[in-house]
């Protein structure tokens, strides 16, 4: 009877009600569906740039006196364990018609798929497409040539062209064509791709190897097969598949977790704002059964049960719900993705267990929790209680106590984000998160108050009677308002965390990628067989690069390892002059990369990276001691500058210094710069026909790449935007969930303004006005709130979890469009339940209540 | 202003569950400009919704329903919205004054919806609540108040913008006697100083007394009553109010 009364009659009596109510935990389960969702997306795509830049290959197997075929054998144990291996030969040699070099890859091209990506390139075989044809690339006399490399020289399929390995002279048949795209375009044209197998027994390698690549699934199988290896061959990263991208991934996937996170409590806002907003509004009918004998058990239990079964109905509606938008949303994003980048299929998303527990934990018992508070007040209503006098003073004493909670919230996420990390966890760091969304939470009544009040004067001003009307009824439903405004701050709070998030991650990947693909035009001599053979240019060559007319300036670079401590650091050296002026390095200490270089220079002293100086504890005034060809010197530090593409820790010093240091002034790479008027593939081509006879020297241009690359990411980061549409529709949703359900409360009051004269316009007016307050509230709150998240996000746990920060940088035009847009679209959210002014019906305005 | 009812018929619309109901039934009543009626009947008999039907607020189900010659069930909402704007004072039982606004602006409401300059509403408001003695009051919120004292401040609201009717459903239902007969002076005083037409609904034959003559409503039929003779010589005719020309008028 009680449960008939209060809970199953105004279900099916007030459809409307009901229906926003079931709508409203249905959007709380539909966000964290839909976060969870785009993050399984934002996190494959991310994986996929970050292999496509630095290969997927997280170790190699190197060795000085030359691989021998024998270990692969000592490898195919570790199959099972989730390794896996590609031999590689990697050699230069020469185009003999135009005695050019080139670069023979020589590959397993069966099995190589899992290293690298063809989706960046199409081998064109013939025009007709048998397995024959395919099956020709594997013959002995088979290469692949990059189809820019085979224009450019003239060459078709079928062509001869005759390669000089080491002395050995083959004339091979292209049979491939290589269409490259994107990063694939890192090889400049001048590369024969061929069979591993057909390339040993042409080129007299048998078995022989450059390096076998290696994809290694933990550390611990990795200590395992160092054990198997012989003596002479060693694990080493590859060069762009260091330590920092392996954090970089680690780092996306901890922030996206904590976002998910932020998703879970906006949801938790969200139902228990419904919920709430539910039971209030039938306090009235609640004093009546009690005055009719009925027991607050009885009243408690009615509505528990009602929040139990809204909660399971809304949780099933939230996850169809919250899947279709992460679906549509990513669609919708993977239609301006060019699909050669990022395999971003929607389909592809997947509901996992833990997704769909997810989501019924929030909706079901989460309504359920959010429940038990307003149905113990319920429960507790006197009938006689009178809504007016008392409430008054009530609510002064309230909201100082809500300061002094939000203050002492605010206080201890503080003192949490000052704790460090356990067990390697940033537990403290997730903590104080929760304690500045409470802290916000706390303070959102007195916000939507203060912010009410502060617009009142100019509302009247300009909307007159309307706005009065608007800017007093937000504090006027207080209680509903304000948690409204909390679970809209905390949907746009969001919203910032991620822009500040992509906008970060985006700086920090940009600076990486402009470390590991430079932008310069670089000279190389060629690599032999094995990395023994690590070639070098004589000093010499400085003399003939002086008289190239094209060239602005040049910086020699060279370095060695060196014993430091017990560990070996990479002394780098180099024309400080010519990159003080041509150069750009991220500097730490101090700002000007030039007057670090220049106090170096003066006083021979050097530049270490930053991982140097943090592993050393080193700054710059500070000496080291290394061991030079004359034994012992101090040189004193200069500078630190930012160096993502090595973790050993980097020594860099003058050129001038280098060599007398150590005796030694071969150049292992020359950094060009050139003058004005000529393009760097012109340039390219030129300076290997001056030096590549003599020198075998080989000239890359990455500075095309760097585009592609970064063009790689930008899509990766689309994906990533997901997330952000996700929050702004549920802020839009929640918005007009919210504005519905207190128009459906106010019914009676609308309906008396109508009677004295208000106009259907004037209504809506006034309700679209009322949603621009609780828009303005929460997004100022959100901004502040997206703000101190990302704070902590990006200086306490990612700071804990891998010992270093990622660039904190604020996207400013992405963010100001993403309030916007939530605030426009927050007033076309009054919009929609505005329409309901139009049914209301008048005469209830002149009955009894 | 004059209000005629030509043959209304008005019945609620029934859920699925309850039959519909028939409220009045085949209604013809004539009450001339500057009279004060009163529409007496026992509770459930129809005088609110005989009493939202003149105000606009409802539409019959049939029959026609005139103010000053006017059909307003041929009007449209915008033009019903302006006629409930300027026209019509409303008192309920309940005093539904708006909580979020004190009493001066609640007072100035119909004034500050016609746009009104700040000015002459200040002017306006302040006379009028002198009027209903609570000049010293303007600042005070509703909740501030005392059922008698809320109830003034709608008669108030209901007299600032000069309507030519005045409705008031049960205006003494919530307040005691001594209030009551304060609040029924005060309409009473309205109407000498005025001479708005006013209907006013009410079960208490204390509260008939003071109106012109009654109205009694049952079983879905009206029944002119006799008068409460005295008041009806007291009238002047030729002395109902027309509107507030400065405000807009009904097209
Ligand atoms: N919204 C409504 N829906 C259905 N019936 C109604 C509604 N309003 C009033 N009634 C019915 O119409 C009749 C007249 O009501 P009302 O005009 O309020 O009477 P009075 O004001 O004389 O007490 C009553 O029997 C009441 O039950
Ligand atoms: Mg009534």
């Amino acid at each position: 009877m009680i449960l008939r009364a209060l809970v199953l009659r105004p279900i099916f009596r007030e459809v409307q009600r009901t229906a926003l109510t079931i709508l409203g935990i249905a959007v709380g389960v539909a966000v964290v569906v839909a976060i969870a969702l785009s993050n399984q997306s934002a996190l494959r795509a991310f994986q996929e740039s970050v292999d496509a830049v630095a290969g997927r290959a997280n170790y190699m197997i190197v060795s000085d006196a030359g691989l021998n075929e024998d270990v692969l054998l000592k490898l195919q144990p570790f199959w099972e364990k989730g390794v896996r291996f590609a031999p590689v030969i990697d050699i230069e040699g020469m185009a003999e018609p135009w005695q050019q070099p080139i670069r023979l890859l020589a590959v397993d091209m069966l099995s190589d798929l899992h290293f690298r990506d063809y989706r960046y390139a199409s081998v064109v075989t013939s025009d007709e497409k048998s397995a024959a044809t395919y099956l020709a690339i594997l013959r002995d006399d088979s290469v692949v040539l990059p189809a820019t490399f085979a224009k450019e020289h003239g060459l078709k399929l079928g062509s001869p062209l005759t390669l000089n390995i080491k002395g050995v002279r083959r004339t091979m048949i292209v049979r491939g064509l290589l269409e490259a795209s994107g990063p694939a375009t890192a090889f400049n044209g001048a590369i024969a791709i061929a069979d591993i197998a057909a390339a040993q027994s042409t080129f007299g390698f048998e078995g022989r190897l450059t390096r076998i690549d290696l994809i290694v699934p933990t550390d611990a199988i990795k200590s395992e097969i160092q054990r198997v290896l012989p003596a002479s061959a060693r694990m080493e990263r590859p060069a762009r598949r260091n330590e920092r991208v392996e954090k970089m991934l680690r780092a996306f996937r901890v922030n996206l977790f904590a976002l998910a996170g932020v998703a879970l409590l906006v949801g938790m806002f969200l139902v228990y704002n419904t919920v709430l907003i539910s039971i209030l509004r039938r306090r009235k009918d609640v004093g009546v059964l009690k005055t009719l004998g009925t027991s607050a058990t009885q009243v408690f239990g009615a509505f528990l049960v009602e929040g139990l079964a809204f909660g399971a109905i809304g949780s099933l509606a939230g996850i169809a719900v919250g899947r279709g938008l992460a679906w549509l949303i990513l669609r919708e994003i993977g239609r301006t993705i060019n699909a050669l980048y990022v395999s971003s299929t929607p389909e592809a998303i997947v509901l996992t267990p833990g997704i769909l527990a997810a989501g019924v934990a929030v909706g079901t018992i989460l309504s359920l929790l959010s429940a038990i508070q307003p149905s113990i007040e319920a429960s507790q209503v006197r009938p006689t209680l009178l809504l007016s006098g008392a409430q008054t003073a009530a609510k002064k004493t309230r909201s100082i106590t809500m300061i002094a909670i939000a203050i002492a919230c605010f206080v201890v996420a503080a003192l949490l984000s000052r704790l460090p990390a356990w067990n390697g966890i940033a537990v403290a760091g997730y903590i104080a998160v929760l304690f500045v969304v409470a802290g916000f939470s706390a303070l959102a009544p007195m916000i939507v108050t203060a912010v009410s009040n502060l617009l009142r004067t100019p509302y009247r001003a300009i909307f007159g009677i309307v706005g009065e009307l608007a800017s007093a009824s937000i504090p006027a439903s207080l209680r509903r308002t304000s948690i409204a405004s909390a679970a809209l701050s905390l949907a746009i709070g969001m919203m910032v965390a991620v822009a500040l998030m992509v906008g970060s991650f985006r700086e920090t990947v940009r600076v990486w990628v402009d470390q590991t693909v430079s932008s310069d035009l670089w000279l190389r001599p060629a690599k032999g067989l094995s990395n023994a053979d690590a070639a070098a240019f004589p000093n010499a060559i400085s003399a003939e690069l002086e008289k190239v007319p094209f060239i602005a300036a040049f910086d020699r670079a060279s370095g060695r390892g060196v014993a430091y401590g017990d560990a070996v650091v990479t002394v780098a050296s180099g024309d400080f002059d010519i990159a003080a002026r041509f150069g750009d390095l991220p500097m730490i200490a101090p700002r000007s990369l030039s007057e670090a270089l220049r106090n170096a220079i003066a006083k021979s002293g050097v530049a270490v990276s930053e991982s140097f100086a943090l592993k050393y504890e080193k700054n710059v005034g500070d000496d080291i001691t290394l061991t030079t060809s004359s034994g012992p010197r101090h040189f004193p530090i200069t500078g630190v500058y930012r160096d993502y593409s090595n973790d050993r820790g980097v020594i860099a010093m003058d050129r001038a210094l280098y060599v007398r240091s150590y005796g030694d002034d071969s150049i292992t790479t020359v950094v060009i710069y050139l003058k004005p008027g000529i393009t760097r593939d012109t340039a390219r081509r030129q300076l290997e026909t001056m030096f590549g006879p003599k020198y075998h020297a080989f000239a890359v241009t990455n500075g095309e790449i760097r585009g592609e690359v970064m063009k790689i990411f930008d899509q990766t980061f689309l994906i990533t935007y997901a997330l952000l549409a996700v929050a702004i529709v549920v802020a839009v949703l929640g918005v007009i969930n919210t504005l519905a359900a207190l128009i459906l409360e106010r019914k009676r009051d609308l309906a008396l303004l109508r009677v004295l004269g208000m106009s259907i316009a004037e209504v809506r007016r006034m309700l679209v006005l009322e949603s621009s307050v609780l828009g303005l509230t929460s997004t100022a709150a959100g901004l502040a709130m997206g703000y101190v998240l990302s704070w902590i996000l990006i200086y306490v746990i990612n700071k804990q979890s891998f010992g270093w920060t990622i660039a904190f940088h604020t996207p400013v035009r992405l963010i100001a469009a993403s309030l916007a847009v939530t605030f426009i679209a927050s007033l076309l959210a009054g919009l929609v339940p505005s329409r309901l002014a139009r049914r209301i019906d008048l005469a209830s305005a002149m009955k009894a209540e | 202003m004059r209000i005629r009812l030509e043959h209304v018929t008005h019945a609620y619309a029934g859920s699925d569950v309850s039959a519909a109901v028939q409220v009045l039934d085949d209604v013809s009543l004539e009450i001339a400009s500057g009279d004060f009626a009163v529409l007496m009947g026992a509770s459930g008999s129809g005088k609110s919704t005989l009493l939202n039907l003149i105000g606009a607020v409802d539409r019959p189900v049939s029959g026609r329903l005139l103010l000053d010659d006017v059909d307003t069930s041929s009007l449209d909402e915008s033009s019903l919205t302006m006629l409930r704007r300027t026209s019509i004072g409303y008192i309920f039982q309940f005093f539904n004054l708006i909580p979020t606004l004190n009493v001066f602006e609640n007072v100035a409401f119909p004034l500050s919806l016609a746009k009104m300059p700040r000015s002459e509403i200040k002017s306006r408001v302040a006379e009028v609540l002198k009027e209903v003695g609570l000049g010293n009051r303007a600042s005070h919120f509703p909740n501030e108040l005392s059922g008698g004292e809320m109830q003034r401040v709608a008669i108030a609201r209901a007299v600032i913008h000069r309507p030519p009717l005045i409705l008031a459903d049960e205006p003494t239902g919530n307040l005691d006697s001594k209030n009551g007969d304060m609040i029924l002076d005060l309409i009473r005083e309205i109407h000498n100083s005025r001479r708005p037409t006013i209907v006013m609904a009410t079960h208490s034959e204390r509260a008939a007394a003071y109106g012109d003559y009654v109205v009694e409503v049952a079983d879905g039929k009206v029944n002119r009553g006799s008068g409460v003779g005295s008041r009806v010589s007291e009238k002047e005719p030729g002395l109902a109010p027309t509107p507030d020309p400065r405000l807009p008028t009904p097209s």
